[in-house]
């Protein structure tokens, strides 16, 4: 499964207006259902097993290189 | 009259109070130009101000220096506001600087409004032209300077409030003259990278230092950007051009953090209702689809069967009997025609027909032969008609009257001119011809 937290979010978000709004075939709501339960589970691992992103810099050469804020430029 | 020698001290304090008694002195504003800029270790400023002609020294104290919107520095020139005293010590007069402004911002304030009030004509502030910030952005790239405490604020929110989120950062110079086209070929680079969102920006300063936002290439690149853009300028006060194109404006670096990332927790809620609303809405459904199912199998036709056919039946016998009662009535229709023909005269006298067509040639016949009768006579009579004109004309006819014709070598002769003497003729007559000879010619 190729995906990404944001869309996963945003999937889950979909699938809670759609069996809101109740037009929805019973068989269909089950399989939104299942799906939905699996993006819960997918985010929650996500967000519990978040480690910090690193911070990239594009150097003059086109490249991108780690970031680290200069301890002493901190007041 | 003898001599009163006051010492220095005493004349420098004379001078002083002069100075200090003159109330036009104690706020006096003056313009001019920074020279021999001095920060002393103290944190009070120490200068020289002056124009073509004269100086004058100044000394700005420290507590009044905090609220400098601008780097002093040699040939800058400013505006200030201040009082006039005299330093007894060094028996100078001077200028005490309390409020000094650059001078010249009056001419950027012009360009801000001109600038401004084009791109809003052009529709570069338009609402419509603004792109949604994504909720949960993956990855955002960060446009300002690699030090300082703007990228420092942007980054420490962001880890803070959304550690999962990739940040980029695309140094550029956020001050000075390099500063707009660095700004703009960052924006641009940019472009090429898989980003959720942009934030270009820098922390507060003086116009002049946030300059670079306010100028039309900042502005145009912004506008032209395909990722979403938060401006973050400055402090709350002051809006720049940028701002104004910028898809969403925050007040600070910081500010643009925040509104570009939600919390961790905010998300994990939002998961957690997700889910809770996902599980209710469900329940929902299958309640109210059991609840139908339910109705269905109460139903009175379902609970009678019978009902079904029963109508059905009905149906068929009132739709069999309607047939039934068409075919009749359509076959004594056919009944009621075949016997109209049985009894019709012609059937039954088929001479009747033949008699009557031979009566109609009949009268045709004579007809015809009538008009061809007509027809004949009329043609008749035009003969004779003819044949009676051509008979009056005949030539042969006037000899029958007894007149003859004369004619010389077959030419018929109508005057005498036309004969001499001795000619040879010839004379027809009604009967037979004879030849003579002109004896005489007389043109009488």
């Amino acid at each position: 499964m190729n995906r990404t937290f944001e869309s996963a979010l945003q999937e889950l978000e979909k699938i809670v207006k759609e069996l809101e709004s109740g037009n929805i075939e019973l068989e269909k709501a089950i399989e939104q259902y299942t799906e939905a339960m699996k993006l819960v589970k997918f985010c929650s691992e996500k967000l519990n097993h978040a480690s910090e992103s690193v911070t990239q810099i594009l150097k003059e050469n086109g490249e991108l290189a780690n970031f680290e804020i200069k301890e002493e430029e901190k007041e | 009259m003898e001599k009163n020698y006051i010492k220095v001290s005493a004349l420098n304090q004379y001078i002083k109070l002069l100075l200090d008694d003159n109330s036009f002195l104690h706020k006096i504003y003056l313009k001019g130009e920074i020279s021999n800029f001095k920060n002393h270790m103290s944190g009070h400023l120490y200068f020289t101000l002056k124009d073509e002609e004269s100086r004058v020294s100044a000394i700005m104290f420290k507590n009044n220096t905090y609220e400098l919107k601008f780097t002093p520095e040699d040939g800058k020139k400013v505006l200030i506001e201040g009082r006039v005293s005299c330093y007894p010590a060094q028996g100078t007069y001077q200028i005490y600087v309390e409020k000094m402004e650059e001078d010249g911002l009056g001419n950027l304030y012009i360009l801000y409004e001109e600038l401004k009030r084009k791109l809003e004509k052009e529709g570069l502030f338009d609402a419509r032209y603004k792109k949604e910030i994504p909720k949960y952005p993956r990855r955002i790239g960060i446009v300002t300077a690699p030090s300082g405490a703007a990228i420092r604020d942007i980054l420490s929110t962001i880890k803070r409030r959304y550690p999962i989120c990739e940040t980029i950062l695309f140094p550029a110079l956020v001050q000075g003259k390099s500063a707009a086209p660095d700004i703009v070929k960052q924006i641009n680079k940019a472009q090429n990278y898989p980003l959720d969102l942009l934030i270009v920006g820098r922390g507060g300063g003086s116009i002049e230092d946030l300059w670079a936002f306010n100028e039309e290439s900042v502005a145009r690149a912004i506008f032209d950007s395909q990722i979403p853009i938060i401006s973050a300028v400055g402090h709350e006060i002051d809006y720049t051009i940028s701002d104004f194109v910028a898809d969403l404006r925050a007040p600070t670096p910081t500010g643009a953090a925040e509104l570009s990332v939600p919390t961790m927790l905010e998300v994990q809620n939002l998961i957690d209702q997700c889910n809770i609303r996902i599980k209710n809405s469900l329940k929902k459904k299958i309640e109210f689809e059991e609840q139908h199912l339910k109705k269905l199998k109460e139903s009175y036709l379902l609970q009678n069967p019978n009902m079904i056919y029963e109508a059905k039946i009905q149906k068929l016998d009132y739709i069999t009997e309607e047939i039934n009662h068409w075919f009749e009535k359509y076959l004594e229709n056919k009944k009621n025609k075949l016997m109209q023909l049985e009894t019709s005269y012609v059937l039954k006298n088929p001479l009747f027909i033949y008699q009557n067509k031979q009566e109609k040639i009949i009268n045709y016949q004579n007809i015809c032969s009538h008009h061809m009768d007509r027809i004949l006579e009329k043609y008749q009579h035009q003969l004779n008609f003819t044949i009676n004109t051509l008979k009056l004309v005949n030539p042969l006819n006037i000899l029958e009257k007894g007149y003859s014709i004369l004619k010389k070598d077959e030419n018929i002769i109508k005057t005498s001119k036309d004969l001499k003497i001795n000619d040879m003729i010839c004379v027809k007559l009604r009967e037979g011809s004879i030849k003579a000879i002109v004896k005489e010619v007389n043109h009488e």
